[in-house]
């Protein structure tokens, strides 16, 4: 299977990524592009720090509404635009946890282990995910969907056979096609 | 090792790995499965792709509106948005046979007849009828939106009076009205021949609020009902009026709140069984509610777009199966 190009997206580097931003601080309608290049790496550079997917997604859009909001004040010096959304980031997931905080010592049940990690991103894992989370729009619509059921609605075999009508053993052989041809194209290679 | 049987221990790990939350393979694994255990696991942290697409709308429609610069998405018609004549609230139908139907809520509810939309082949793509001060939406039922038979609750003048119509009119007796129901209300049942359940009530012994009283309420049987109440409070801002829970935590009855209109929800019983229905609510800002119920759990149906009859329109797919059609009117007269 050829990998579709758009699925390999990765952040574009100094120049291009300078005229996507410029192009937004013109006209925000092309905010949409720095959207695509980088919501799959904000989503999951929350995702590792809250665990909990409600607020990793409350969070993200939270990110990029206040980059959308800010982003006529956002001054290029070099560094990836990537690096920017995960400052925002980690500001977001500084004030969610002083809330958490203040809303557990109401309750008087704080629990002080229980915090996100602030530590800088690890931008070859983020870029590892979020190039794997696009891959799995490409693989062929049924796989694409016993995938999703499965590890995002964490629907059982049994459930998503009933709702795709197919047998449970289709559906576990469907789960490890979509992970064979995933891991070969995360490794280069062809499935 | 035979594929089929890799792909059940696949399987096994990867249940193990969701439901344990275990970070490393089963120590008997063979080499080829760990191999694609770091790829389950990364796995885990997927987005949902409904999540994406609606925070994508919800910015576009910032920037469309001029508002890229604003704090925070905060809606701007906080008057204008429901069209003229409608609560936040209306039940949809959809029947095989919308012109009987029509007929039938006429004659047994004394609805009078707004809109009517035909398609070319004389059936009803979109009709309203208005019984007091509430609209029913109703059409023809397609391959794309299947009939669902709904329960509807109705306040009415006179209950025996009402109840006696819509048996005239064709519907089967589910009880006669009673003063004995739970509700205080005097309150008879009825099914109409397509399937849907109308509770025909009377208030006794109270006032409705200074808002009145809508003639129409969609009443949800649900499964795990309570379950409804914080998902409606996160996905469209509902309020919970009052919540009515049996010693096991069933919910028994409670009224839920969307601005300006009600419905009402219980646990499922008897030969009361969820029947998931079509509900057009109205919204101030489409885009936003579409993107907040997406977080809170709802299914993207359809994504925000300008429909051609001048809403903001976009539809969702509650937990429970129910579909709730989003719209903000578009247009300028007064609601």
């Amino acid at each position: 299977m050829v990998v579709r190009r758009s699925a390999q997206k990765t952040a574009p580097q100094g120049a291009d990524e300078r005229l996507l931003v410029q192009a937004a601080q013109s006209d925000p309608a092309k905010f949409d592009a720095l959207y695509e290049l980088h919501f799959e790496r904000v989503y999951y550079f929350l995702a590792r720090r809250v665990h909990d997917r409600a607020t990793a997604e409350d969070l993200t859009s939270e990110v990029f509404h206040k980059a959308l909001a800010n982003l006529a004040t956002y001054q290029w010096r070099g560094a990836p635009f990537a690096a920017w959304l995960f400052r925002i980031a980690s500001n977001a997931l500084a004030d969610q946890y002083k809330r958490a905080s203040r809303e557990q010592s109401s309750d008087n049940a704080q629990n002080p282990d229980e915090h996100p990690d602030f530590s800088s991103p690890d931008l070859e894992s983020i870029d590892y995910h979020a190039r794997l989370f696009r891959l799995v729009d490409h693989l062929p619509a049924v796989q694409c969907q016993v995938i999703r059921e499965r590890f995002v609605e964490q629907r059982s075999i049994r459930e998503i056979a009933d709702r795709l009508n197919k047998t449970e053993g289709a559906i576990k052989q469907l789960q490890f096609r979509a992970l064979q041809t995933l891991r070969a194209q995360m490794e280069g290679g062809h499935a | 090792m035979p594929k089929r049987s890799l792909a059940v221990q696949l399987d096994r790990a990867i249940e193990a790995m969701l439901v344990a939350l275990q970070p490393e393979p089963e120590p008997n694994t063979s080499a080829a499965l760990a191999q694609l255990m770091p790829t389950a696991r990364a796995l885990r942290d997927l987005p949902r792709s409904d999540f994406k697409s609606a925070l994508k709308s919800d910015l576009q429609r910032r920037t469309t509106m001029n508002e890229a610069t604003a704090p925070a998405p905060q809606s701007s018609r906080t008057v204008h948005f429901r069209r003229p004549g409608f609560n936040n609230i209306a039940p949809y139908i959809l029947v095989n046979g919308a012109p009987k139907f029509m007929e039938f809520l006429v004659s047994a509810f004394e609805a009078t007849e707004g809109i009517r939309v035909p398609r070319p082949d004389g059936s009803i793509m979109h009709a309203e009828v208005r019984i007091g001060d509430s609209v029913i939406e109703l059409a023809e039922a397609n391959e794309q939106y299947p009939p669902r038979p709904m329960t509807t609750h109705l306040y009415v003048p006179d209950s025996d009076a009402t109840y006696a119509r819509a048996l005239r009119a064709g519907a089967s007796s589910i009880h006669a009205p009673t003063d004995d129901h739970p509700s205080g209300d005097r309150w008879g049942a009825v099914r109409d021949q397509f399937g849907n359940v109308w509770y025909i009530a009377t208030p006794k012994g109270w006032e409705p609020g200074a808002e009145g009283l809508r003639a129409v309420q969609p009443y949800l049987h649900l499964r795990d009902a309570h379950n409804m109440i914080p998902f409606v409070e996160a996905a469209f801002g509902a309020e919970a009026l009052g919540v009515h829970k049996s010693p096991e935590g069933h919910v028994l009855h409670a009224t839920l709140s969307i601005a300006n209109s009600t419905f009402e929800i219980d646990e499922a019983h008897g030969e009361f069984q969820p029947t998931p229905g079509y509900l057009h609510v109205y919204v101030a800002d489409t885009d936003a509610v579409y993107a907040q119920a997406v977080r809170s759990g709802a299914t993207g149906v359809t994504p925000p777009n300008d429909a051609p009859y001048g809403d903001r329109a976009a539809a969702v797919k509650d937990p429970f199966g129910n579909t709730w059609f989003l719209a903000t009117y578009l247009g300028t007269g007064q609601p």
